[in-house]
């Protein structure tokens, strides 16, 4: 279970860091198809080893969410705007690295708790790779100029914390991961809304021209 | 009964979604009505000490959710009697429903025993407010309502990672994965295993939960969504906005305190929020210096008021816990006051540009008149509640130990007083120029009046019974 759990999140990690360096609009919504496959794989495999049906079942509907109905949605709001970088001014080799940087961040924090502490919860291992999923996602959502970019950095952001919860406790109780899918959805779904009404006004999704409120 | 108060305002909102015109309206007001009513009797049997229970100890009402509760249905039930002047501009017919909705994800989020029903509750409220900021579809408002959505999902998100945290210690402590724990996230059943749950995780778990749970509740530096979705949404949500989904996130904060309390020591939590309410202090006292706009004026006042529950709660001991109650209800009457008449003056001069307000006092002679009140009931003069719930804090800064953050922050509040009593001066006196007709009627004076003496109440005599209620919701938070 440790080994296949680790690797799981490894890969899905290596999702993240191409998601990163990629700048393409498309290249980064089938990065997070991959990376969000991954992590079904990971619930499905965890709720087998573990004897967990309802692992599996998270499992199925994560998939489903995130692989099928998420990405149309996040191709709806990436239609007709141009394919330019994402994020412009930045080269990726910066940004990836920083990303690097976060990984190193990720285990400073966890190790500690993970490494002493965590006896009894044998995917322990692969805690810090899922922080480091959620802290690269949170990089990449707060340096987005552009509201494509800080949309799928939460989505990224999101992933990582669900593999969080799945490696430290096998998920939570059903009635909280229902509500968060269902609020992940609608979230989306508002979000698809805004931005159609923002490129409508502003002609663009560049954060940089939202600038009516300041001080 | 709970299940009569959170059925109430859900059902509502579900007829409220088909019905419109006079006929929406009246369902509006029995909705509101009746949520006020259920609410305030639960509320005032919890405060008594009576730990109601429903769905199989699903739903837990205690003194503290108690007091939540009643300063959830109040300013409600100011929001919605002036609701209706807004619900017929925009020409939806979603506004009443939603803001229904709204109260009820409010009331869930202190009505359950399970931090993490109470956390999809907390994430409900923004889904249910966004259209709500963005009410008047003008770029700023989905500017406002953009920033809104992203940075508190964001935030909510940081709040989840802390609520697996707090799971993980739990299953730690039980040394085993093999089966789900019955009702293992219920705060009752965290509270009694917490002295035995690791000190390292719980820590960890309380920076996510306090950087999550603080951007719904407004706290510097994670408050920079709140001045513009509070200053776009139309008046009664603002006023819910500033008046209590703060409130509901330090609520948040509050539940998970003696938790971590008590596995990790007292001192830990403590410097967390001293911090974060100092600095949410001095960020408001440095814009309120230099207001453009009066509805932001009030917004960044709300983190300044946010950083005093926080600097209560840090502080900590009975008498910085019950201050820190006390000062969410008394802030949450005097700001959503003060939000609502913003949205009359607004009508009234067509702008929210302070420079445009001249002569309030003069053109607008209740409104005008009420505003002054509500705002130095706001700056914390006597006879208001805030001067008491404000002393109380600063009190139990002094007698905790803590005399440098408690005179700091004592500091950075005369700051914001000056800068707030300078721009209310301009907007008082003066000349006024021509002022469109505000409607007013008595029942429009009402919930204000009403609002205010409930104030001076809070302040200068309290009704009996406040003390010990405040007293049995603070020992929620510091046992």
């Amino acid at each position: 279970m440790t080994t296949a759990s680790t690797l799981l999140a490894f890969v899905a990690l290596a999702a993240t860091l191409l998601l990163v360096w990629r700048q393409s609009w498309r290249g980064r919504v089938r990065l997070f198809v991959v990376q969000s496959c991954v992590l079904a794989t990971l619930a499905v495999v965890i709720g087998l080893l573990a004897h967990r049906p309802a692992l599996v079942v998270v499992g199925v509907v994560f998939a489903i969410a995130k692989t099928w109905i998420i990405p149309r949605v996040l191709h709806r709001m990436g239609v007709g705007s141009p394919l330019r970088r994402v994020a412009p001014g930045r080269s990726e080799g910066l940004s990836v690295l920083a990303a690097g940087a976060l990984v190193v961040v990720a285990y400073v924090v966890m190790l500690p708790i993970t490494g002493v502490v965590a006896a009894g919860v044998p995917t322990r291992s692969a805690m810090p790779l899922a922080l480091a999923m959620a802290l690269i996602g949170l990089f990449v959502c707060v340096t987005g100029r552009d509201a494509l970019g800080q949309v799928i950095g939460f989505l990224v952001f999101e992933n990582g914390v669900f593999a969080l919860a799945l490696l430290a406790t096998y998920g939570l109780p059903g009635l909280v991961e229902a509500g968060a899918f269902l609020e992940v959805l609608v979230l989306v779904l508002l979000m698809e809304g805004v931005l159609i009404q923002i490129r409508r006004e502003h002609d663009s999704l560049d954060v940089d021209r939202l600038r009516e409120l300041r001080g | 009964m709970i299940v009569l108060l959170l059925a109430l305002p859900l059902v509502g909102a579900a007829l409220l979604a088909r019905a419109t015109g006079r006929l929406g309206t009246g369902v509006h007001a029995v909705t509101a009505g009746a949520t006020l009513v259920v609410g305030l009797v639960l509320a005032v049997d919890a405060v008594r000490g009576d730990v109601r229970l429903g769905l199989d100890g699903f739903l837990r009402v205690d003194a503290l959710a108690g007091w939540m509760i009643a300063v959830i249905v109040i300013v409600a039930a100011l929001a919605a009697a002036e609701a209706p002047r807004y619900a017929a501009h925009g020409g939806h017919r979603g506004f009443h429903a939603l803001l229904h909705l709204m109260v009820f994800a409010m009331l869930l989020a202190v009505c359950t025993d399970d931090v993490g029903v109470m956390w999809v509750a907390v994430e409900g409220t923004t889904l249910a407010s966004v259209f709500l900021v963005n009410f008047e579809r003008t770029r700023a408002s989905l500017e406002a309502a953009y920033k809104y959505l992203l940075i508190c999902s964001v935030g909510i998100a940081i709040a989840f990672a802390g609520t697996v945290l707090v799971y993980f210690a739990e299953v730690i402590r039980q040394q085993t994965l093999a089966e789900h724990v019955p009702n293992a996230l219920r705060w009752t059943a965290l509270l009694a295993l917490a002295p035995s749950l690791p000190p390292r995780v719980l820590e960890l778990a309380f920076v996510f939960l306090v950087v999550g749970y603080g951007t719904k509740a407004g706290l510097a530096p994670m408050h920079t969504w709140l001045p513009d979705a509070h200053s776009e949404a139309p008046a009664p949500v603002s006023a819910l906005m500033s008046g209590v989904l703060l409130g509901v996130g330090v609520y948040a904060i509050a539940r998970f305190k003696p938790i971590v309390d008590a596995g990790a020591g007292a001192g830990f939590s403590g410097r967390i929020l001293l911090a974060l309410g100092l600095l949410s202090l001095a960020v408001a006292a440095a814009f309120l210096w230099a207001p453009g706009n009066y509805k932001r004026m009030l917004a960044y006042s709300s983190v300044e008021h946010i950083g005093l529950v926080s600097l209560g709660l840090g502080f900590g001991g009975a008498l910085g816990v019950t201050g820190a109650l006390l000062h969410v209800l008394n802030h949450g009457l005097a700001k959503s006051v003060l939000f609502l008449l913003a949205g009359r003056i607004r009508e009234a001069y067509g702008t929210v540009d302070l420079a445009g307000v001249r002569g309030l006092l003069a053109a607008l002679p209740f409104t005008g008149r009420a505003f002054l009140i509500a705002l130095l009931a706001l700056l914390g003069l006597p006879p208001f509640g805030l001067f008491t719930s404000e002393v109380m804090i600063f009190a139990a800064g002094f007698q905790q130990g803590h005399p440098w953050v408690a005179g700091g922050a004592l500091a950075l509040l005369v700051v914001a007083f000056g800068g707030l009593l300078h721009a209310v001066h301009g907007m008082m006196l003066g000349a006024p120029p021509a002022v469109a007709a505000v409607r007013g009627s008595w029942m429009a004076a009402l919930p204000i009046a009403a609002a205010l003496a409930l104030l001076v109440l809070t302040g200068l005599a309290w009704p009996p019974g406040l003390a010990d209620a405040l007293a049995l919701a603070a020992r929620a938070v510091t046992p």
